[in-house]
């Protein structure tokens, strides 16, 4: 899994590609963590390049919106196709998050 | 047993699921499982895995986990295009189904963060059942979903 990261004015965007799973999901939580203690309250994963995402990595998603939520933030997901998004579907997590197909799109909205 | 299943045993532990999905993921390219489908089978070969890895040796007491404890998974095709697999420890009893689904009607503060491996595993294979065997936990399950028929089983090896 590779982590890109760029800065905007209201949102940070993450661009993860490859798979996220057991061994390594801590590492997006890990990189969400340090923008949010940096004072970031949107950040934007974009999901385009993610090929898979395990429970784990579904429990590092849930648990970087939920503390996003809590300090009026949001964690937004774009980009979703394939196996992640059946995922977040058949977990009925998607509902939970803001979703759009681009990250342009996502941050036209903030 | 089954003169066509293949088999392999390695400690219970995270550093293990790479090596699986690929022993696995070797049987479903030979079995011409659709190459579509075989992220969806490593998903559930890492869910269960790391459901081992983490609860079936921990001590009663709540203690440190058995680092030595194994798990084995087998598989044998079962038609063109489907594989029928088996996944087993020697830890804890367990039984993955009686597992409750996740409550969805909870809004995002306040969805619980866990539970959702063993609700994607029940989602994307067919004729998924446990049983306790010789001091064994043993999940079967046969992939990928649509349409796979209900599996026989393995004997035991050497049996």
């Amino acid at each position: 899994m590779t982590i890109e990261t760029e800065e905007f004015d209201k949102a940070v965007l993450l661009k993860v590609s490859g798979r996220m799973d057991a061994e390594n999901s801590h590492e997006f939580e890990e990189a969400c963590e340090q923008w949010i203690s940096r004072g970031a309250k949107h950040l934007i994963a974009d999901l385009d390049g993610l090929q898979y995402v395990s429970s784990m990595g579904l429990r590092s998603f849930l648990s970087v919106a939920q503390k996003l939520q809590s300090s009026s933030g949001s964690l937004i997901l774009c980009g979703l196709h394939g196996l992640p998004r059946q995922v977040f579907e058949l977990t009925r997590l998607i509902g939970l998050f803001p979703v759009f197909d681009t990250a342009q799109q996502a941050i036209a909205t903030l | 047993m089954d003169p066509a299943a293949r088999r392999l045993t390695l400690p219970a532990r995270v550093e293990s699921v790479a090596a699986f999905r690929e022993f696995v993921r070797s049987g479903a390219v030979a079995a011409e499982v659709p190459a579509g489908d075989l992220e969806t089978l490593d998903l559930v070969l890492e869910e269960i895995l790391m459901n081992i890895a983490r609860y079936a040796y921990v001590a009663d007491s709540g203690g440190a986990t058995d680092l030595s404890g194994l798990a084995e998974v087998a598989f044998a095709p079962d038609g063109p295009g489907k594989l029928y697999v088996e996944i087993a420890d020697w830890g804890n009893a367990f039984n993955p189904l009686d597992v409750e689904p996740p409550d969805f009607s909870r809004g995002l503060a306040e969805r619980p963060i866990g539970g959702l491996g063993v609700f994607l595993v029940r989602s994307l294979v067919s004729d998924i059942a446990y049983r306790r065997e010789a001091d064994r936990n043993i999940m079967s399950f046969g992939f990928p979903a649509a349409g796979f028929p209900a599996p026989g089983g393995f004997s035991e090896p050497g049996a």
